[in-house]
């Protein structure tokens, strides 16, 4: 029992993991291939209060679901002023440009951890980072130079967090942005805004394609990638990771060509260099070896052995070539980027 | 009519809040070449009663003006680093085989154009976690079972995130955060120092480097800059690596923004970015090495030395 990890295994069932991932191809517990994701349960609008809503429920029983409520906000009579500057020549009166990143509010839950522990500022700062990296989200949130919209994006995982609920949150996210509607306006340039209380009439935060372009803005996706030995794995389950050599959170968004863009990178600090270190045979006094074996020996022992024969933690970090095929891996065409966006079009409301 | 003589009265005509004409002040420009980093100050061995210290700076140019207008520096940087440890786990803590190792990263709240508070705010956090990252994979932790030690960084002077010219305070919220890495970077070099005075056993020195996709002024393609200034550029897309040169390895990687088919390139100047300030790294630890074993007399704690090292990289 590893205390500071929650990861119940061994060194020699580490060990064990750490062999079978890093053969070619790669051999993963649940049989998975090493760009496959585990099955999943999704759906989108089940929260008849909020603007925008979804639920994902991945097989390992983590559940978490998102609620995005919208609030109209009066603009800071500074940015007025600011704004006021280049009104002149301001014909077109749409958002581009205008939006600002404070507007969207992104707070997250997990059970079993206060706000303010590492785990929900990191995945918090990560998901906002991805949603504002693209300008196109907070553009939309500007009505008219004295009112904007306010995003409350609020995730709340259900389930405690058996394996690192980053994509899990992020799907969610990415399904319930897809599916906000934000009332039609019916004011024209500054006066305040008055809105068609009519549901139907609603628009789509994200535009849906319509049948001449079918090209259209998405929100973003942050995807999980572990390397374990020279393999690439998509998705880890709590297992993969507790043997995984470095940890990449990326996160890809769709441009207007269609294609895929990478928008954010982080390192996510890996649960295995917590893992205690197994005990080489020479040195194990179970094993016939003698008992009285000083520190120095112990050391020298364990670092002539390098991790070969039993389990390391491993040491370092992962190298510029592999992050590049990682990322090469999540915007190629057809890549894991856009089959996790696709299977997540086909989710009914 | 008589004036009411016994209240401050009100104007008569009533009041217009001040609008101000926009200035003519253009923002700074980046004087520096696109792969010259600028010029750090590094020294280990500060803080007397922490096992390890080390401070960071990156000292404030002064670009000449040709109009002659009074010009506020740019940038500055300074950090502290102090590392407490490895001391032994209380007795109630549950046992662990490794060092455990915490970070804490803090702005002083003079640090920033606007004041930053005394309780640890969700972006400091963050940045704690990254420095975690980045130095987790460095530390050899299975040499010090049942024990921790504590990385605590204190931000004197913070990189802004954007140039603050009239006006344009909009544009460090709508930019976000791009000041924030060049911190994390100087963050990363002083807690590497810091550990090596502490002799805290690790793989490597790790050094921290930013590069960024900018902008291009009028025509021509975007550019890419190492070490960049977020008030001299309209950065695109940065990207922060600790980066281990010996293993040519990296714990820590951040990125942000759109870099598009750049986004090779920035990983490789953001690497160069972290050996340039690996040099200084390498160069103040060995003279720290050295006033500790004697070969140097060190004349107020400081050692007689001092001499510039060029970063190469």
């Amino acid at each position: 029992m590893a205390p500071y990890t929650n990861i119940p295994l061994s060194p020699a069932e580490l060990s064990y993991l750490q062999t079978s991932l890093s053969a070619t191809p790669p051999i993963r517990p649940d049989g998975r291939s090493p760009t496959q994701f585990r099955p999943l349960v999704a759906e989108a609008d089940i929260l008849p209060s909020a603007n925008g809503s979804a639920r994902v429920c991945f097989s390992d029983g983590t559940e978490a679901v998102v609620g995005i409520k919208a609030e109209v906000e009066r603009t800071g009579r500074a940015d007025v002023f600011r704004e006021g500057e280049s009104e002149g020549e301001d014909v077109n009166a749409t958002g581009e440009g205008k939006g600002r990143n404070e507007w969207l509010e992104v707070a997250i839950d997990v059970p079993g951890l206060r706000d303010d522990d590492a785990l929900p500022v990191f995945l918090g700062a990560m998901l906002s980072e991805a949603l504002g990296a693209d300008g196109a989200l907070r553009d939309r949130l500007w009505i008219n130079a004295r009112f904007h919209w306010r995003l409350y994006v609020d995730i709340l995982l259900l389930s405690p967090p058996l394996s690192y609920p980053l994509p899990l949150l992020s799907l969610t996210t990415h399904l319930a942005l897809l599916n906000t509607r934000l009332p039609a306006l019916l004011s024209q340039g500054d006066e305040d805004p008055l809105f068609n209380d009519d549901w139907d009439a609603s628009t789509h935060l994200y535009p849906r394609p319509s049948k001449p372009s079918p090209a259209t803005q998405k929100p973003p996706i942050t995807l999980l990638v572990t390397t374990t030995g020279p393999n690439i794995l998509f998705d880890p389950s709590r297992d993969e990771l507790a043997v995984a050599e470095s940890v990449l959170a990326v996160s890809a968004a769709p441009t207007a060509s269609g294609s895929l863009s990478v928008v954010a990178i982080r390192s996510v600090d890996p649960p295995s260099r917590l893992t205690a270190a197994g005990v080489p045979r020479e040195i194990n006094s179970a094993s016939g070896a003698t008992a009285t074996a000083s520190a120095g020996e112990v050391l020298a022992a364990r670092e002539k052995d390098e991790g070969r024969g039993v389990w390391r933690a491993p040491r370092g970090g992962v190298g510029r070539k592999v992050v590049a095929e990682v990322v090469k891996m999540v915007v190629a065409k057809g890549g894991v980027g856009e089959e996790v966006l696709a299977g997540l079009e086909g989710v009914e409301t | 009519m008589q004036a009411d003589r016994r209240r401050l009265n009100a104007p008569a005509g009533g009041t217009a809040p001040p609008t101000f004409a926009p200035t003519t002040t253009k923002p700074p420009r980046r004087a520096r070449k696109p792969d010259e980093h600028r010029k750090i100050f590094l020294q280990t061995g500060i803080v007397p009663s922490a096992a390890g210290s080390a401070y960071y700076e990156l000292p404030p140019q002064s670009i000449p003006q040709a109009d002659g207008l009074l010009q506020p520096a740019t940038s500055s940087l300074k950090i502290t680093c102090t590392v407490h440890g490895p001391r032994p786990l209380p007795r109630n803590a549950a046992f662990s085989p490794n060092l455990l190792l915490t970070t804490h990263v803090k702005f002083a709240p003079f640090a920033t154009r606007s004041r930053r508070g005394w309780i640890r705010d969700a972006s400091e956090r963050d940045l704690g976690v990254h420095l975690e990252t980045a130095l987790r994979g460095v530390v050899i932790g299975e040499r010090w079972p049942k024990s921790a030690a504590d990385v605590v960084i204190t931000v004197l002077e913070g990189e802004e995130d954007g140039w603050h010219g009239i006006g344009k305070e909009a544009e460090g919220g709508r930019a976000g955060g791009w000041g924030s890495m060049s911190v994390l970077a100087g963050c990363v070099t002083a807690a590497s120092a810091a550990l090596v005075d502490a002799g805290i056993d690790c793989v490597d020195l790790v050094s921290g480097g930013v590069a960024a996709l900018v902008g291009a002024e009028g025509e021509g393609r975007d550019e890419i800059v190492v070490d960049p200034t977020p008030a001299e550029h309209d950065i695109k897309a940065a990207c922060l690596v600790a980066y281990l040169q010996s293993r040519d390895e990296i714990t820590e990687m951040w990125m942000k923004g759109d870099a598009g088919n750049e986004l090779e390139n920035l990983l490789e100047q953001a690497v160069r970015s972290a050996t340039l300030s690996r040099s200084v790294l390498v160069d103040a630890v060995k003279e720290a090495a050295e006033a500790k074993v004697g070969l140097q007399e060190p004349i107020n704690g400081r050692s007689k030395k001092g001499q510039d090292v060029t970063m190469t990289g």
